[in-house]
């Protein structure tokens, strides 16, 4: 048997593919409603350039060169996923050494603070923080970015893509 | 002056702890140039500074 063909509702048709392969090969549906998701937007970014932090505040950082992204949603240091869905979002900066400073993570959703990472006080050569939660975006309008929390002066975030870095991927349709 | 001292100058009891992730002011940098800016104040007492006094 070929591919199967489905008329759209509107317009358009749906295709089965085969795969071309000997045997037997079973497609097993789940026993629930829903929209079966396939290869959702994924991304991952980090910065070659530091970002300039304010003390007190929570400071966007930026990430300037992108390892992928898959669906073109990643663009001025912002995801903003085009297939609504939950997604897995993660982050990681480094601050260069110095003073004792407070130091935390955020991961903004249309500009503001969504969920707040762990934070803490130390005084080592150098440190780092890191976040991952879940996010649902509705596939048009909603974005995601990352900002950190720094109560220390004259502070920048370090580079590089083992360091800086932001990425995350599509996990379930909505 | 960093905008946190610019409040702190004002309100002399406000401390680091107020802007912390857990206190009830939240200063704010998009890094788009446009600086630092009060994104949330929600302190029981005292009163959001008017641009005037941050000026």
């Amino acid at each position: 048997m070929g591919d199967i063909v489905l008329a759209g509702s509107t317009s358009g048709t749906t295709t089965l593919t085969p795969a071309a392969v000997s045997g037997t090969t079973t497609l097993t549906l789940p026993a629930s409603t829903g929209t079966v998701m396939v290869n959702g937007p994924a991304f991952s970014a980090y910065a070659n350039a530091a970002t300039s932090l304010t003390n007190g505040a929570f400071t966007k950082i930026s990430f300037q060169v992108e390892d992928y992204d898959t669906n073109n949603n990643f663009a001025s240091s912002r995801f903003t996923p085009t297939v609504a869905g939950y997604y897995q979002v993660n982050a990681a900066t480094s601050i260069a050494a110095g003073t004792t400073a407070e130091l935390s993570m955020a991961v903004y959703k249309n500009g503001s603070g969504h969920k707040q990472g762990s934070d803490f006080i130390t005084a080592g050569t150098q440190y780092s923080q890191t976040i991952s939660t879940l996010v649902y975006c509705n596939g048009s309008t909603d974005y995601i970015e990352i900002y950190v929390y720094i109560a220390a002066a004259s502070k920048s975030t370090g580079t590089g893509d083992n360091s800086v870095w932001f990425n995350g991927a599509m996990i379930r349709g909505a | 002056m960093e905008l946190i001292d610019k409040i702190k100058q004002i309100y002399p009891e406000l401390t680091t702890e107020d802007f912390s992730p857990r206190g009830t002011i939240r200063l704010q940098n998009d890094s788009d140039g446009k600086g630092d800016y009060i994104a949330k104040w929600e302190h029981p007492t005292l009163a959001r500074p008017t641009e005037e006094q941050l000026a």
